[in-house]
Protein backbone atom coordinates (compact mmCIF):
# COMPACT_ATOMS: atom_id res chain seq x y z
CA UNK A 1 0.00 0.00 0.00
CA UNK A 2 1.14 3.12 -1.30
CA UNK A 3 0.83 6.88 0.63
CA UNK A 4 -1.33 7.59 -3.14
CA UNK A 5 -3.24 4.54 -2.33
CA UNK A 6 -4.05 5.53 1.13
CA UNK A 7 -5.23 9.18 0.35
CA UNK A 8 -7.33 7.59 -2.29
CA UNK A 9 -8.85 5.47 0.61
CA UNK A 10 -9.59 8.63 3.00
CA UNK A 11 -10.45 11.51 0.34
CA UNK A 12 -14.00 10.97 1.82
CA UNK A 13 -12.50 11.86 5.27
CA UNK A 14 -10.10 14.71 3.78
CA UNK A 15 -12.90 16.43 2.06
CA UNK A 16 -14.82 16.78 5.46
CA UNK A 17 -12.31 18.48 6.98
CA UNK A 18 -11.61 20.68 4.22
CA UNK A 19 -15.21 21.41 4.41
CA UNK A 20 -15.16 21.80 8.24
CA UNK A 21 -12.36 24.28 7.99
CA UNK A 22 -13.86 26.38 5.80
CA UNK A 23 -17.24 26.75 7.40
CA UNK A 24 -15.51 27.22 10.51
CA UNK A 25 -13.10 30.15 8.94
CA UNK A 26 -16.31 31.24 7.33
CA UNK A 27 -17.89 31.24 10.74
CA UNK A 28 -14.75 32.73 12.69
CA UNK A 29 -14.43 35.52 10.55
CA UNK A 30 -18.17 36.44 10.41
CA UNK A 31 -17.98 36.73 14.25
CA UNK A 32 -15.53 39.13 14.29
CA UNK A 33 -12.56 36.76 15.11
CA UNK A 34 -8.68 37.98 14.27
CA UNK A 35 -7.49 36.34 10.74
CA UNK A 36 -4.70 35.51 12.39
CA UNK A 37 -6.17 33.45 15.50
CA UNK A 38 -8.50 31.62 12.03
CA UNK A 39 -4.50 31.22 10.76
CA UNK A 40 -3.15 29.80 13.61
CA UNK A 41 -6.33 27.33 14.28
CA UNK A 42 -5.79 26.28 10.62
CA UNK A 43 -2.23 25.20 11.24
CA UNK A 44 -2.65 23.59 14.08
CA UNK A 45 -6.10 21.58 12.67
CA UNK A 46 -4.12 20.50 9.63
CA UNK A 47 -0.84 19.69 11.67
CA UNK A 48 -3.26 17.67 13.56
CA UNK A 49 -4.93 16.04 11.00
CA UNK A 50 -1.44 15.08 8.87
CA UNK A 51 0.06 13.11 12.17
CA UNK A 52 -3.31 11.60 12.57
CA UNK A 53 -3.14 10.19 8.94
CA UNK A 54 0.40 9.67 9.06
CA UNK A 55 -0.25 7.19 12.19
CA UNK A 56 -3.03 5.55 11.03
CA UNK A 57 -1.62 5.07 7.53
CA UNK A 58 2.11 3.94 9.16
CA UNK A 59 -0.17 1.51 11.41
CA UNK A 60 -2.25 0.11 8.64
CA UNK A 61 1.34 -0.44 6.32
CA UNK A 62 2.79 -2.01 9.03
CA UNK A 63 0.07 -4.28 9.33
CA UNK A 64 -0.37 -5.99 5.62
CA UNK A 65 3.34 -6.27 5.80
CA UNK A 66 3.11 -8.27 8.72
CA UNK A 67 0.12 -10.41 7.28
CA UNK A 68 1.85 -10.59 3.58
CA UNK A 69 5.24 -12.27 5.67
CA UNK A 70 2.83 -15.01 7.05
CA UNK A 71 1.63 -15.52 4.06
CA UNK A 72 4.96 -15.67 1.84
CA UNK A 73 6.43 -17.91 4.39
CA UNK A 74 3.01 -20.36 3.73
CA UNK A 75 3.61 -22.68 1.53
CA UNK A 76 0.20 -23.92 0.81
CA UNK A 77 -1.60 -20.47 1.05
CA UNK A 78 -5.25 -21.72 1.57
CA UNK A 79 -4.10 -22.50 5.04
CA UNK A 80 -3.28 -18.72 6.12
CA UNK A 81 -6.61 -17.72 7.87
CA UNK A 82 -5.25 -20.62 10.34
CA UNK A 83 -2.49 -18.54 10.70
CA UNK A 84 -3.14 -15.32 10.69
CA UNK A 85 -3.13 -12.78 14.20
CA UNK A 86 -6.16 -11.90 16.10
CA UNK A 87 -7.86 -9.40 14.84
CA UNK A 88 -7.40 -6.21 17.01
CA UNK A 89 -11.29 -3.70 16.11
CA UNK A 90 -14.57 -4.70 15.30
CA UNK A 91 -14.04 -4.59 11.74
CA UNK A 92 -10.87 -6.62 11.60
CA UNK A 93 -12.78 -9.11 13.46
CA UNK A 94 -15.61 -9.07 10.94
CA UNK A 95 -12.99 -9.77 7.88
CA UNK A 96 -11.77 -12.43 10.12
CA UNK A 97 -14.40 -14.45 11.09
CA UNK A 98 -15.70 -14.02 7.05
CA UNK A 99 -12.43 -15.23 6.11
CA UNK A 100 -11.56 -17.78 8.51
CA UNK A 101 -15.32 -19.55 7.25
CA UNK A 102 -14.33 -18.93 3.49
CA UNK A 103 -10.88 -20.79 4.41
CA UNK A 104 -12.24 -23.49 6.37
CA UNK A 105 -14.53 -24.55 3.61
CA UNK A 106 -11.52 -24.72 0.99
CA UNK A 107 -9.71 -26.81 3.69
CA UNK A 108 -12.32 -29.06 3.79
CA UNK A 109 -12.58 -29.23 -0.33
CA UNK A 110 -8.99 -29.37 -0.40
CA UNK A 111 -8.85 -32.61 1.80
CA UNK A 112 -11.82 -34.28 0.54
CA UNK A 113 -10.79 -33.87 -3.59
CA UNK A 114 -6.95 -35.28 -1.83
CA UNK A 115 -8.69 -38.02 -0.31
CA UNK A 116 -10.43 -38.91 -3.20
CA UNK A 117 -7.58 -39.30 -5.41
CA UNK A 118 -5.60 -41.08 -3.06
CA UNK A 119 -8.25 -43.23 -3.18
CA UNK A 120 -8.36 -43.51 -6.92
CA UNK A 121 -4.75 -43.98 -7.12
CA UNK A 122 -5.19 -47.22 -4.65
CA UNK A 123 -7.75 -48.49 -6.53
CA UNK A 124 -5.95 -48.38 -10.29
CA UNK A 125 -2.63 -49.82 -8.39
CA UNK A 126 -4.77 -52.80 -6.68
CA UNK A 127 -6.79 -52.87 -10.04
CA UNK A 128 -3.36 -53.20 -11.94
CA UNK A 129 -2.12 -55.55 -9.81
CA UNK A 130 -5.58 -57.95 -10.29
CA UNK A 131 -5.71 -57.03 -14.01
CA UNK A 132 -2.07 -58.59 -13.53
CA UNK A 133 -3.08 -61.99 -12.68
CA UNK A 134 -5.08 -63.20 -15.68
CA UNK A 135 -2.09 -61.76 -17.93
CA UNK A 136 0.11 -63.80 -16.22
CA UNK A 137 -1.86 -66.77 -16.74
CA UNK A 138 -2.94 -66.11 -20.27
CA UNK A 139 0.98 -65.89 -21.00
CA UNK A 140 1.60 -68.85 -19.04
CA UNK A 141 -1.27 -70.53 -20.73
CA UNK A 142 0.46 -69.25 -24.58
CA UNK A 143 3.68 -70.31 -23.77
CA UNK A 144 2.75 -73.45 -22.44
CA UNK A 145 0.11 -74.26 -26.34
CA UNK A 146 2.95 -72.63 -28.49
CA UNK A 147 1.45 -72.44 -31.59
CA UNK A 148 0.38 -70.24 -34.61
CA UNK A 149 -2.94 -68.93 -32.32
CA UNK A 150 -0.73 -68.37 -29.11
CA UNK A 151 2.05 -66.03 -31.28
CA UNK A 152 -0.97 -63.83 -32.56
CA UNK A 153 -2.18 -63.80 -29.07
CA UNK A 154 1.01 -62.84 -27.60
CA UNK A 155 2.02 -59.31 -28.81
CA UNK A 156 -1.54 -58.29 -28.50
CA UNK A 157 -1.44 -59.24 -24.88
CA UNK A 158 1.90 -57.03 -24.64
CA UNK A 159 0.03 -53.99 -26.23
CA UNK A 160 -2.72 -54.87 -23.29
CA UNK A 161 0.14 -55.07 -20.85
CA UNK A 162 1.63 -51.63 -21.76
CA UNK A 163 -1.25 -49.55 -21.20
CA UNK A 164 -1.74 -51.27 -17.82
CA UNK A 165 1.31 -50.09 -17.12
CA UNK A 166 0.94 -47.13 -18.16
CA UNK A 167 -1.82 -46.41 -16.17
CA UNK A 168 0.03 -47.23 -13.08
CA UNK A 169 2.30 -45.19 -13.68
CA UNK A 170 0.21 -41.95 -14.76
CA UNK A 171 -1.47 -42.58 -11.25
CA UNK A 172 2.30 -43.07 -9.52
CA UNK A 173 3.10 -39.56 -11.09
CA UNK A 174 1.02 -37.79 -9.03
CA UNK A 175 2.06 -38.19 -5.98
CA UNK A 176 5.75 -40.27 -5.84
CA UNK A 177 6.75 -40.18 -2.78
CA UNK A 178 5.80 -43.42 -1.35
CA UNK A 179 7.11 -45.94 -3.84
CA UNK A 180 10.25 -43.92 -4.96
CA UNK A 181 13.35 -45.67 -3.68
CA UNK A 182 16.95 -44.11 -5.19
CA UNK A 183 19.39 -46.82 -5.49
CA UNK A 184 23.14 -47.36 -7.11
CA UNK A 185 22.33 -49.55 -10.43
CA UNK A 186 23.93 -49.16 -14.09
CA UNK A 187 22.67 -48.39 -17.32
CA UNK A 188 23.14 -51.37 -18.62
CA UNK A 189 21.14 -53.30 -15.81
CA UNK A 190 18.12 -50.77 -16.90
CA UNK A 191 18.20 -51.03 -20.82
CA UNK A 192 18.52 -55.03 -20.20
CA UNK A 193 15.65 -54.89 -18.22
CA UNK A 194 13.36 -52.41 -20.71
CA UNK A 195 14.76 -54.61 -23.72
CA UNK A 196 13.63 -58.08 -22.33
CA UNK A 197 10.29 -56.78 -21.60
CA UNK A 198 9.63 -55.26 -24.94
CA UNK A 199 11.66 -58.12 -26.66
CA UNK A 200 8.78 -59.48 -28.13
CA UNK A 201 7.81 -56.45 -30.02
CA UNK A 202 11.01 -55.48 -31.15
CA UNK A 203 11.95 -58.63 -32.70
CA UNK A 204 8.63 -58.84 -34.26
CA UNK A 205 9.29 -55.58 -35.98
CA UNK A 206 13.00 -56.76 -36.92
CA UNK A 207 14.24 -54.00 -34.91
CA UNK A 208 18.14 -53.61 -34.05
CA UNK A 209 19.11 -52.87 -30.93
CA UNK A 210 22.52 -51.74 -30.83
CA UNK A 211 24.33 -51.10 -26.99
CA UNK A 212 27.21 -48.66 -26.51
CA UNK A 213 29.08 -47.70 -23.18
CA UNK A 214 26.37 -48.49 -20.86
CA UNK A 215 28.32 -49.72 -17.77
CA UNK A 216 28.05 -46.15 -16.25
CA UNK A 217 26.70 -46.40 -12.35
CA UNK A 218 23.58 -43.94 -11.34
CA UNK A 219 21.45 -43.38 -8.53
CA UNK A 220 17.86 -43.72 -9.85
CA UNK A 221 15.12 -45.36 -9.15
CA UNK A 222 15.68 -48.33 -11.52
CA UNK A 223 11.85 -49.69 -12.03
CA UNK A 224 10.30 -45.95 -13.27
CA UNK A 225 13.81 -45.46 -15.55
CA UNK A 226 12.89 -48.97 -16.92
CA UNK A 227 9.39 -47.46 -17.86
CA UNK A 228 10.39 -44.54 -19.28
CA UNK A 229 12.70 -46.30 -21.79
CA UNK A 230 10.16 -48.85 -22.54
CA UNK A 231 8.02 -46.21 -23.84
CA UNK A 232 10.55 -44.57 -25.79
CA UNK A 233 11.12 -48.20 -27.46
CA UNK A 234 7.74 -48.21 -27.42
CA UNK A 235 7.82 -45.20 -29.69
CA UNK A 236 10.65 -46.35 -31.76
CA UNK A 237 9.10 -49.27 -32.80
CA UNK A 238 5.61 -47.63 -33.50
CA UNK A 239 7.44 -44.46 -35.87
CA UNK A 240 10.24 -46.76 -37.40
CA UNK A 241 11.55 -46.93 -40.91
CA UNK A 242 12.62 -50.21 -42.96
CA UNK A 243 15.87 -51.68 -41.65
CA UNK A 244 15.43 -50.26 -38.05
CA UNK A 245 17.81 -50.08 -35.61
CA UNK A 246 17.91 -48.19 -32.32
CA UNK A 247 21.16 -47.11 -30.93
CA UNK A 248 21.28 -47.19 -26.60
CA UNK A 249 24.71 -45.11 -25.94
CA UNK A 250 25.66 -43.27 -22.68
CA UNK A 251 28.36 -40.56 -22.72
CA UNK A 252 30.36 -38.92 -19.72
CA UNK A 253 31.54 -36.35 -19.72
CA UNK A 254 31.61 -33.20 -16.36
CA UNK A 255 27.28 -32.32 -16.58
CA UNK A 256 27.09 -35.59 -15.77
CA UNK A 257 25.61 -38.81 -17.97
CA UNK A 258 23.56 -38.78 -20.97
CA UNK A 259 21.64 -41.69 -22.07
CA UNK A 260 21.01 -41.54 -25.71
CA UNK A 261 18.19 -43.93 -27.33
CA UNK A 262 18.37 -42.98 -31.05
CA UNK A 263 16.44 -44.79 -33.71
CA UNK A 264 16.40 -44.59 -37.49
CA UNK A 265 12.47 -43.74 -38.03
CA UNK A 266 10.63 -41.24 -39.41
CA UNK A 267 11.58 -38.23 -37.09
CA UNK A 268 9.29 -35.57 -35.82
CA UNK A 269 8.80 -32.76 -38.05
CA UNK A 270 10.66 -29.71 -36.34
CA UNK A 271 7.70 -27.12 -35.68
CA UNK A 272 6.33 -30.19 -33.61
CA UNK A 273 9.06 -31.17 -31.60
CA UNK A 274 8.66 -28.20 -28.77
CA UNK A 275 5.58 -29.63 -28.03
CA UNK A 276 6.03 -33.60 -28.38
CA UNK A 277 5.83 -33.68 -24.16
CA UNK A 278 2.88 -32.21 -24.07
CA UNK A 279 -0.12 -33.72 -22.69
CA UNK A 280 -2.36 -35.33 -25.52
CA UNK A 281 0.11 -34.16 -28.31
CA UNK A 282 -0.16 -36.56 -30.77
CA UNK A 283 1.39 -34.34 -33.79
CA UNK A 284 1.08 -35.54 -37.39
CA UNK A 285 3.04 -38.94 -36.79
CA UNK A 286 0.59 -39.58 -34.46
CA UNK A 287 -2.69 -38.92 -36.15
CA UNK A 288 -1.44 -40.06 -40.13
CA UNK A 289 0.01 -43.70 -38.12
CA UNK A 290 -2.91 -43.86 -35.19
CA UNK A 291 -2.62 -45.24 -31.75
CA UNK A 292 -1.01 -41.89 -30.07
CA UNK A 293 -2.48 -41.18 -27.42
CA UNK A 294 -0.21 -38.04 -26.15
CA UNK A 295 0.30 -39.39 -23.01
CA UNK A 296 3.56 -41.84 -22.86
CA UNK A 297 5.55 -38.89 -23.56
CA UNK A 298 4.37 -36.67 -21.04
CA UNK A 299 4.54 -39.33 -18.44
CA UNK A 300 8.41 -39.43 -19.07
CA UNK A 301 8.59 -35.72 -18.80
CA UNK A 302 6.35 -36.28 -15.51
CA UNK A 303 7.99 -39.06 -14.16
CA UNK A 304 11.74 -37.67 -15.02
CA UNK A 305 10.93 -34.76 -13.55
CA UNK A 306 11.06 -36.11 -10.22
CA UNK A 307 14.36 -38.32 -10.90
CA UNK A 308 15.66 -35.19 -11.39
CA UNK A 309 16.63 -36.49 -14.82
CA UNK A 310 16.47 -34.24 -17.81
CA UNK A 311 14.63 -35.54 -20.79
CA UNK A 312 14.94 -33.44 -23.94
CA UNK A 313 14.54 -34.67 -27.65
CA UNK A 314 16.48 -34.40 -31.12
CA UNK A 315 15.44 -35.20 -34.53
CA UNK A 316 15.18 -34.55 -38.14
CA UNK A 317 12.73 -35.78 -40.43
CA UNK A 318 13.06 -38.80 -41.77
CA UNK A 319 16.48 -39.57 -40.49
CA UNK A 320 16.13 -39.63 -36.55
CA UNK A 321 15.06 -39.49 -33.30
CA UNK A 322 16.85 -39.19 -30.25
CA UNK A 323 15.75 -38.88 -26.86
CA UNK A 324 18.21 -37.94 -24.38
CA UNK A 325 18.28 -38.51 -20.50
CA UNK A 326 20.91 -36.55 -18.60
CA UNK A 327 21.80 -37.69 -15.29
CA UNK A 328 23.64 -34.75 -13.43
CA UNK A 329 26.66 -35.58 -12.11
CA UNK A 330 25.79 -36.07 -8.93
CA UNK A 331 23.66 -38.74 -9.79
CA UNK A 332 26.31 -40.78 -11.36
CA UNK A 333 29.40 -40.02 -8.95
CA UNK A 334 27.72 -40.09 -5.28
CA UNK B 1 16.34 -82.57 -11.16
CA UNK B 2 15.67 -79.86 -8.80
CA UNK B 3 12.58 -79.50 -6.98
CA UNK B 4 10.68 -76.26 -7.21
CA UNK B 5 8.22 -75.70 -4.68
CA UNK B 6 5.56 -72.85 -5.54
CA UNK B 7 3.39 -70.80 -3.49
CA UNK B 8 0.89 -69.38 -5.57
CA UNK B 9 -3.09 -68.46 -4.47
CA UNK B 10 -4.55 -68.20 -7.63
CA UNK B 11 -5.02 -71.52 -9.04
CA UNK B 12 -4.85 -70.67 -12.81
CA UNK B 13 -1.33 -69.43 -12.48
CA UNK B 14 -0.26 -72.70 -10.15
CA UNK B 15 -1.55 -74.55 -12.61
CA UNK B 16 0.11 -73.20 -15.69
CA UNK B 17 3.31 -72.64 -13.86
CA UNK B 18 3.47 -76.13 -12.58
CA UNK B 19 3.17 -77.07 -16.65
CA UNK B 20 5.64 -74.93 -17.14
CA UNK B 21 8.30 -75.94 -15.16
CA UNK B 22 7.61 -79.52 -15.39
CA UNK B 23 8.35 -79.08 -19.47
CA UNK B 24 11.31 -76.91 -18.82
CA UNK B 25 12.51 -80.55 -17.04
CA UNK B 26 12.46 -79.48 -13.34
CA UNK B 27 10.32 -81.19 -10.82
CA UNK B 28 7.40 -78.83 -9.88
CA UNK B 29 5.38 -79.03 -6.31
CA UNK B 30 2.10 -76.84 -5.29
CA UNK B 31 0.09 -76.38 -2.54
CA UNK B 32 -3.56 -75.56 -2.12
CA UNK B 33 -3.43 -75.01 1.87
CA UNK B 34 -2.02 -71.78 3.03
CA UNK B 35 -2.88 -72.65 6.80
CA UNK B 36 0.65 -73.70 7.87
CA UNK B 37 2.69 -73.51 4.72
CA UNK B 38 6.06 -72.94 6.26
CA UNK B 39 6.59 -76.80 7.66
CA UNK B 40 5.10 -77.86 4.57
CA UNK B 41 7.75 -75.88 2.75
CA UNK B 42 10.64 -77.02 4.79
CA UNK B 43 9.33 -80.86 5.19
CA UNK B 44 9.51 -80.76 0.95
CA UNK B 45 13.28 -79.70 1.15
CA UNK B 46 12.99 -78.13 -2.15
CA UNK B 47 16.25 -76.48 -4.23
CA UNK B 48 14.29 -73.26 -4.99
CA UNK B 49 11.15 -71.91 -3.62
CA UNK B 50 8.82 -69.51 -6.13
CA UNK B 51 6.78 -67.09 -3.74
CA UNK B 52 3.88 -64.69 -4.49
CA UNK B 53 3.33 -61.75 -2.15
CA UNK B 54 -0.20 -61.50 -1.44
CA UNK B 55 -1.93 -64.94 -0.27
CA UNK B 56 -4.24 -65.22 2.13
CA UNK B 57 -2.96 -65.17 5.76
CA UNK B 58 0.77 -64.75 5.60
CA UNK B 59 1.70 -62.82 3.26
CA UNK B 60 5.24 -63.50 1.14
CA UNK B 61 7.44 -61.40 3.14
CA UNK B 62 6.71 -62.90 6.45
CA UNK B 63 6.95 -66.72 4.79
CA UNK B 64 9.99 -65.39 3.60
CA UNK B 65 11.53 -64.65 7.13
CA UNK B 66 10.44 -67.58 8.48
CA UNK B 67 11.76 -69.83 6.19
CA UNK B 68 14.80 -67.91 6.04
CA UNK B 69 15.07 -68.77 9.52
CA UNK B 70 14.75 -72.62 9.32
CA UNK B 71 16.60 -72.49 5.73
CA UNK B 72 19.09 -71.38 3.37
CA UNK B 73 16.91 -72.48 0.42
CA UNK B 74 16.98 -70.07 -2.50
CA UNK B 75 13.73 -67.69 -2.88
CA UNK B 76 12.55 -66.41 -5.76
CA UNK B 77 9.51 -63.55 -5.25
CA UNK B 78 7.15 -64.17 -8.22
CA UNK B 79 4.67 -61.11 -7.52
CA UNK B 80 2.75 -58.31 -9.12
CA UNK B 81 3.79 -56.15 -6.77
CA UNK B 82 6.26 -54.18 -9.10
CA UNK B 83 7.76 -51.34 -6.96
CA UNK B 84 11.26 -50.76 -6.16
CA UNK B 85 10.12 -50.64 -2.83
CA UNK B 86 8.67 -53.74 -3.07
CA UNK B 87 11.64 -55.19 -4.34
CA UNK B 88 13.78 -53.67 -1.59
CA UNK B 89 12.00 -55.31 0.83
CA UNK B 90 11.98 -58.77 -0.85
CA UNK B 91 15.63 -58.65 -0.89
CA UNK B 92 16.19 -57.45 2.83
CA UNK B 93 14.11 -59.84 4.01
CA UNK B 94 16.37 -62.95 2.45
CA UNK B 95 14.76 -63.11 -1.16
CA UNK B 96 17.50 -64.07 -3.82
CA UNK B 97 15.80 -62.51 -6.79
CA UNK B 98 12.51 -60.78 -7.39
CA UNK B 99 10.54 -60.90 -10.48
CA UNK B 100 7.44 -58.80 -11.55
CA UNK B 101 4.34 -60.37 -12.75
CA UNK B 102 3.01 -60.92 -15.51
CA UNK B 103 6.70 -62.09 -16.62
CA UNK B 104 8.49 -62.71 -19.46
CA UNK B 105 8.84 -66.26 -19.44
CA UNK B 106 12.17 -67.16 -20.95
CA UNK B 107 13.53 -63.93 -18.34
CA UNK B 108 11.89 -66.14 -15.51
CA UNK B 109 13.17 -69.59 -16.85
CA UNK B 110 16.44 -67.43 -16.79
CA UNK B 111 16.38 -66.36 -13.46
CA UNK B 112 15.15 -70.00 -12.11
CA UNK B 113 18.34 -71.72 -13.68
CA UNK B 114 21.16 -68.54 -12.53
CA UNK B 115 19.78 -68.90 -8.89
CA UNK B 116 20.04 -72.72 -9.18
CA UNK B 117 23.56 -72.75 -10.60
CA UNK B 118 24.37 -70.80 -7.77
CA UNK B 119 23.43 -73.11 -5.66
CA UNK B 120 25.14 -75.55 -7.17
CA UNK B 121 28.26 -76.58 -9.87
CA UNK B 122 29.72 -72.63 -11.40
CA UNK B 123 28.43 -72.11 -15.02
CA UNK B 124 30.71 -74.09 -17.64
CA UNK B 125 32.38 -71.10 -19.76
CA UNK B 126 33.52 -73.45 -22.22
CA UNK B 127 31.65 -76.24 -24.40
CA UNK B 128 32.97 -78.70 -26.77
CA UNK B 129 31.17 -80.75 -29.34
CA UNK B 130 32.08 -82.53 -32.54
CA UNK B 131 35.85 -81.26 -32.13
CA UNK B 132 35.26 -77.75 -31.97
CA UNK B 133 35.58 -75.77 -28.48
CA UNK B 134 33.76 -72.56 -27.66
CA UNK B 135 35.24 -70.73 -25.01
CA UNK B 136 32.93 -67.68 -24.21
CA UNK B 137 35.37 -65.86 -21.77
CA UNK B 138 37.81 -65.46 -24.04
CA UNK B 139 35.52 -65.39 -26.86
CA UNK B 140 37.55 -67.88 -29.08
CA UNK B 141 36.88 -71.08 -30.71
CA UNK B 142 39.44 -73.78 -30.97
CA UNK B 143 39.63 -76.65 -33.17
CA UNK B 144 42.40 -79.41 -32.97
CA UNK B 145 45.66 -77.13 -32.53
CA UNK B 146 43.89 -74.07 -34.69
CA UNK B 147 42.20 -71.37 -32.55
CA UNK B 148 40.63 -67.78 -33.93
CA UNK B 149 38.84 -65.15 -32.19
CA UNK B 150 35.04 -64.76 -32.71
CA UNK B 151 33.10 -61.51 -31.73
CA UNK B 152 30.53 -61.48 -29.15
CA UNK B 153 27.64 -62.26 -31.49
CA UNK B 154 29.33 -65.06 -33.43
CA UNK B 155 30.16 -66.89 -29.53
CA UNK B 156 26.55 -66.33 -28.61
CA UNK B 157 24.93 -67.68 -31.76
CA UNK B 158 27.80 -71.13 -31.42
CA UNK B 159 26.39 -70.93 -27.65
CA UNK B 160 23.18 -71.56 -28.47
CA UNK B 161 23.29 -74.82 -31.57
CA UNK B 162 26.01 -76.41 -29.00
CA UNK B 163 23.81 -76.19 -26.09
CA UNK B 164 21.69 -78.33 -28.43
CA UNK B 165 23.46 -80.59 -30.52
CA UNK B 166 21.57 -82.59 -32.97
CA UNK B 167 18.65 -80.58 -32.31
CA UNK B 168 17.53 -78.14 -35.15
CA UNK B 169 16.73 -74.39 -33.53
CA UNK B 170 14.46 -71.99 -35.80
CA UNK B 171 16.08 -68.76 -36.57
CA UNK B 172 13.06 -67.26 -34.18
CA UNK B 173 14.25 -69.29 -31.06
CA UNK B 174 17.93 -68.41 -31.69
CA UNK B 175 17.07 -64.65 -32.28
CA UNK B 176 15.13 -65.01 -28.33
CA UNK B 177 18.21 -66.43 -27.18
CA UNK B 178 19.74 -64.13 -28.50
CA UNK B 179 18.17 -61.36 -27.47
CA UNK B 180 18.10 -63.12 -23.62
CA UNK B 181 22.07 -62.50 -23.76
CA UNK B 182 22.31 -58.99 -24.57
CA UNK B 183 22.41 -59.91 -28.33
CA UNK B 184 19.55 -57.31 -29.93
CA UNK B 185 19.92 -58.53 -33.63
CA UNK B 186 17.26 -59.12 -36.32
CA UNK B 187 16.56 -61.33 -38.82
CA UNK B 188 19.39 -60.11 -41.50
CA UNK B 189 21.66 -59.25 -38.84
CA UNK B 190 21.96 -63.10 -38.07
CA UNK B 191 22.03 -64.40 -41.77
CA UNK B 192 25.01 -61.94 -41.96
CA UNK B 193 26.52 -62.79 -38.37
CA UNK B 194 25.75 -66.61 -39.56
CA UNK B 195 28.19 -66.31 -43.04
CA UNK B 196 31.05 -64.87 -41.18
CA UNK B 197 31.05 -67.42 -38.51
CA UNK B 198 30.83 -70.02 -41.20
CA UNK B 199 33.46 -68.37 -43.10
CA UNK B 200 35.88 -68.56 -39.59
CA UNK B 201 34.48 -72.42 -39.01
CA UNK B 202 35.42 -72.95 -42.83
CA UNK B 203 38.76 -71.70 -42.21
CA UNK B 204 39.14 -73.43 -38.90
CA UNK B 205 38.53 -76.77 -41.66
CA UNK B 206 35.33 -77.45 -40.71
CA UNK B 207 33.22 -77.50 -43.59
CA UNK B 208 29.81 -77.58 -42.52
CA UNK B 209 29.85 -77.51 -38.90
CA UNK B 210 26.15 -75.80 -38.67
CA UNK B 211 24.01 -77.30 -40.81
CA UNK B 212 21.08 -75.20 -42.53
CA UNK B 213 17.72 -77.14 -42.83
CA UNK B 214 15.98 -75.52 -45.00
CA UNK B 215 12.85 -73.52 -43.15
CA UNK B 216 13.34 -75.18 -40.50
CA UNK B 217 16.78 -73.28 -39.01
CA UNK B 218 19.99 -74.60 -38.52
CA UNK B 219 22.13 -77.54 -36.18
CA UNK B 220 25.22 -78.69 -35.37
Amino acid sequence: MSAGDYFRDNLGRLLFHLTGMGALSVFLLLTDTAGGIVTIILIVWVLGLILALAVDFARQRKRLEELWAILDGLPQKYLFMECAPKPHTEYERGLYQIMRTAGKSMIGEVSAVRRQQKDYREYIENWVHEIKVPITAIRLICENNRGDTTRKIMPQLAQIEEQVERSLYYARSEQVERDFVIRRTTLAAVVDAALAKYRTLLIQNGVCVETKNLDIPVYTDAKWLEFIIGQMLSNSVKYCGEQAVITIAAVNDADGTRLCITDNGIGIPAAELPRIFDKGFTGSNGRLRGGATGMGLYLCKKLTAHLNVDLSAKSVENEYTSMILCFSAILTKL
Amino acid sequence: MSKIVIIEDEKSIRDELCLLLVNAGYEAVVTEDFSDTVSWVLAQSPDLILLDVGLPGQDGYALCSAIRRASEVPILFVTSRDTSMDELKALSLGGDDFIVKPYNIPVLLARIQAILRRGGTAAGESLTVNGLSLYLSRSSIQHGDAAMDVTKNESRILWCLMQRPGEIVSRADMIEFLWDNQVYIDDNTLSVNMTRLRTKLRELGLENYIRTKRGMGYKI
